[in-house]
C-alpha cells in the first residue's frame, strides 16, 4: 500500500521529464512540421538567399553577396548612362496593390449579401448553395478565365446580347483593366463568400432583435451589431482574396492583354527573358514583405478591436 | 454484359502491367513533333514516350538551369542552344558521328551556335514576322513600317507576342540596329518606336494567336511562318508579310540535357527522327522548313503551295546576347509595359 502510494507521485514527477520524442503528439505533428519546414519555410529562405546573390550572365546566379537586386527596385542606369531614380517598378507595385485592393473590395460588396442570403435558407437548400459556391474550384482556373474571354470577347456572349438590344455590333470588352478586374473578382469570389458565410451563419438573430428593441435603426444595427460580430469572417475573406490577387499573372495576361505589367509578370520576366534571378527574387521578397506588413496591420487592428469592447 | 466487363477489366490489368522496356521524356515546343512518329518509335523500340511542352525558350532555359529536369530531349532555338552549351547544361553526345549528321543539309551543319555539331541535331527552322488578316487589312505589307508605324485604321487591331525576343529583333531590323546592341542610344530608339506603336496594340500575347487573328479580333499579329501557313491552309484569310528589311530567323535543335536518365533512347530517337523518310513526315506535320535532307517528292509544303516557308527576303537569325545587351532588351520591355 505504501509502495503504490509512493509509486504514483514518482510517475507524475517523471512524466514531464520524459524525452520529447516519447511524447505521442511530437510524432503526430511531425508530418505537419516537416511539411511546413520543407514546403514553406525552406523555399522562402532559398528565395531570400538568391535575392542577395550575384546574377549569372545567362540566368542563374553565383553565391556572392550582392544587394544589386534590391537597389535595382529603386535605382537604375538611365538612358543617359547615369544611375537615376526609376519609378517604373514602384508604378508596377502600386498598380498591383490597387488592382488587388479593388478585387477585395468588390468581392466584399458582393459576398456579404450572397452569404447573408444563403445563411437564411432552410438547411437542405443551404448545403446545396454552399456546394454551388465551391463548384468553380472543380474547374481549372485557366478554363474559367477562358470562359470570360468567350463572354466578353469579339462576337462573344455579351456583345451579341447587346447587339440584339440595339447597341452597335462588333463591341469587345476585352484587353483592359475592367476585363482583368472582372476575371479576378470572379476567380476570387468563393474565397470571400465561404468565410463570410461561416461568420454570418453563426450570427445570433436575437442580438439583431435586441438591437431593434433598443431603438437601433437598420444602419446602427449593421454598424454596431452585425459588422463587429462578422468581422473575423470578413477579415479572413479579405486576406484570402487580397494576398493571392497580388500574385495574379493569368488574368492580367489573358484578360488585360498584357499591356501593363503586374508584379507577377515582372517576376516572371526576370527569371525568364530578363535572365536576372536575384532581381526577380528581390521583387518576390519585397512583395512578401509588403504582404506581411498588411497582415500585421490587420492582426493589430483585430487585437485592438478585441481589447476595446 | 458482365462477361464483357470482366474481360475488359482483365485486359486493362494486362495493359497496365505490360511495362515498356524503356522510357523517353521529351520537352518540346507545343505540338511540334508528329504524334504518329512518336507512336511508331514507341512501338518499334518498346519505349514509353512522354511529351511535355514549353511555350518559350526562356521557360526551357530556366527549367534546365534549375537542374535535374528529368527530360531526355529538349528542343531549344539557336541562340538559347548556344547559352546551354556555354553553361554546360547539355550533353556532348557526339552528334557529328551519328547518321543523323549525314542527313543534315550541308548548309545547316556546324553553325555558330554549335560549331562542331557535337551537342545538337537540328529539327526545324523558320522565320517570324507579322501576319495580316487579308479580309480586314488591304494595305501594303512589304515593310515593317506598316507594322511599327501603322495606318490609323489599325488602331487597337495589332497584336505582339508576350515576350520581347523576336519582337525586339524585328524592331531592330526595321531601324537598322544590330541584334544584341549594347548601345543605349540605339536601344532607346527601339523603345521609342514600340512606345509610339503601343496605342495601336490591342494585346501582347503569345497564346491563342490563330483564333485571335482568324476571328478578326485583331487584324495584324506578330507570328511564325509555319503557324501562319497552317492557319491559311485551315481556311483563315491570313498572309505572312514579306518585309524588305528581312525576317527574324530561328532554328530549333534536339539536345540532351546534362544527366538525362535515358540518353541511349534519346540518341535512338534523334536518329529515328532524322532519317530522310521520317524527317519528311515530320516536316509535313509541323509545316515549318526542315534542315534535313528530305524526300522532295513527298514534301507537301512546296515553294508553290507554301510561299511562307520560302521567303525571298533576307533572314537574320537571333543572336545570343551578352548580359549587358539583354539588360537593355529587358529594360525596353519593362518601360514599354510599365
Amino acid at each position: 500500500m505504501t509502495d503504490s502510494a509512493l509509486h504514483i507521485p514518482a510517475e507524475t514527477v517523471r512524466a514531464p521529464r520524459a524525452r520529447f520524442w516519447h511524447d505521442l503528439s511530437f510524432w503526430g505533428l511531425l508530418p505537419a512540421r516537416l511539411l511546413m519546414s520543407f514546403a514553406l519555410i525552406l523555399p522562402i529562405f532559398i528565395i531570400a538567399a538568391v535575392s542577395v546573390a550575384t546574377r549569372g550572365a545567362y540566368g542563374g546566379f553565383t553565391w556572392d553577396f550582392n544587394l544589386a537586386g534590391y537597389s535595382q527596385i529603386l535605382f537604375n542606369e538611365g538612358w543617359t548612362g547615369e544611375l537615376e531614380f526609376t519609378p517604373q517598378y514602384l508604378l508596377i507595385i502600386g498598380r498591383t496593390f490597387l488592382l488587388a485592393g479593388a478585387t477585395t473590395l468588390i468581392c466584399l460588396l458582393f459576398a456579404v449579401p450572397v452569404a447573408y442570403f444563403i445563411s437564411r435558407q432552410p438547411p437542405g437548400r443551404k448545403a446545396a448553395l454552399v456546394y454551388l459556391v465551391t463548384l468553380p474550384f472543380w474547374v481549372s482556373m485557366i478554363l474559367r478565365v477562358y470562359a470570360w474571354m468567350i463572354i466578353l470577347g469579339k462576337d462573344g456572349t455579351l456583345p451579341k446580347l447587346l447587339e440584339t438590344l440595339g447597341f452597335p455590333a462588333g463591341m469587345s470588352f476585352m484587353f483592359n483593366d475592367g476585363a482583368t478586374l472582372t476575371a479576378m473578382v470572379y476567380t476570387a469570389m468563393p474565397l470571400m463568400v465561404l468565410p463570410v458565410f461561416a461568420s454570418i451563419e453563426k450570427l445570433d438573430g436575437t442580438l439583431i432583435e435586441a438591437s431593434h428593441d433598443l431603438y437601433g435603426d437598420r444602419w446602427v444595427t449593421l454598424r454596431r451589431v452585425i459588422l463587429p460580430l462578422t468581422a473575423p469572417g470578413l477579415t479572413a475573406g479579405a486576406i484570402l482574396v487580397f494576398v493571392p490577387s497580388l500574385g495574379a499573372v493569368l488574368e492580367p495576361a489573358l484578360m488585360g492583354g498584357g499591356k501593363q505589367m503586374m508584379m507577377g509578370s515582372l517576376i516572371q520576366l526576370q527569371f525568364g527573358g530578363g535572365r536576372n534571378w536575384p532581381f526577380g527574387a528581390a521583387i518576390a521578397m519585397t512583395l512578401m514583405a509588403l504582404v506581411m506588413l498588411f497582415l500585421i496591420f490587420t492582426a493589430l487592428r483585430a487585437a485592438r478591436r478585441e481589447a476595446t469592447p | 454484359m458482365k462477361k464483357y466487363l470482366a474481360a475488359t477489366a482483365l485486359a486493362l490489368c494486362f495493359a497496365t502491367s505490360a511495362q515498356a522496356a524503356g522510357e523517353l521524356n521529351i520537352y518540346a515546343w507545343a505540338e511540334s513533333i508528329s504524334p504518329d512518329l512518336i507512336a511508331k518509335f514507341s512501338k518499334e523500340n518498346d519505349v514509353k514516350v512522354n511529351v511535355d511542352s514549353f511555350t518559350s525558350n526562356e521557360d526551357l532555359l530556366t527549367k534546365l538551369q534549375a537542374g535535374s529536369s528529368g527530360y531526355d530531349i529538349a528542343t531549344p532555338s539557336q541562340h538559347f542552344l548556344r547559352v546551354m552549351i556555354d553553361q554546360g547544361i547539355i550533353e556532348n553526345f557526339g552528334a557529328n558521328k551519328l547518321k543523323a549528321y549525314e542527313n543534315i543539309e550541308e548548309k545547316w551543319r556546324n553553325q555558330w551556335w554549335d560549331e562542331k555539331q557535337e551537342y545538337s541535331i537540328p529539327l526545324a527552322y523558320g522565320t517570324a514576322g507579322f501576319v495580316v488578316n487579308t479580309d480586314q487589312y488591304k494595305g501594303p505589307t512589304d515593310s515593317f513600317k506598316y507594322f511599327f508605324e501603322p495606318a490609323e485604321e489599325l488602331k487597337g487591331k495589332i497584336a505582339l507576342l508576350s515576350y520581347p525576343d523576336e519582337v525586339i529583333g524585328a524592331a531592330q531590323l526595321y531601324l537598322g540596329v544590330p541584334f544584341c546592341s549594347e548601345d543605349q542610344a540605339e536601344m532607346k530608339k527601339v523603345l521609342d518606336l514600340l512606345m509610339a506603336q503601343k496605342p495601336f496594340v490591342a494585346v501582347y500575347s503569345s497564346d491563342n494567336i490563330a483564333s485571335r487573328l482568324a476571328s478578326g479580333e485583331v487584324s495584324v499579329h506578330f507570328w511564325w511562318d509555319g503557324d501562319s501557313l497552317r492557319a491559311r491552309k485551315a481556311g483563315s484569310p491570313v498572309k505572312l508579310a514579306m518585309t524588305k528589311e528581312g525576317l527574324v530567323g530561328w532554328m530549333d535543335s534536339y539536345v540532351i540535357p546534362k544527366g538525362a536518365p535515358n540518353q541511349d533512347n534519346a540518341v535512338k530517337f534523334i536518329e529515328f527522327m532524322s532519317t530522310q523518310e521520317n524527317a519528311t513526315e515530320q516536316m509535313n506535320f509541323y509545316s515549318h522548313s526542315s534542315p534535313m535532307k528530305v524526300i522532295q517528292e513527298k514534301v507537301v509544303n512546296t515553294r508553290e503551295t507554301a510561299p511562307e516557308l520560302y521567303p525571298d527576303v533576307p533572314i537574320t537569325f537571333s543572336r545570343t546576347c551578352s548580359a549587358a545587351a539583354q539588360d537593355l532588351v529587358t529594360r525596353v520591355w519593362t518601360q514599354l509595359l510599365q
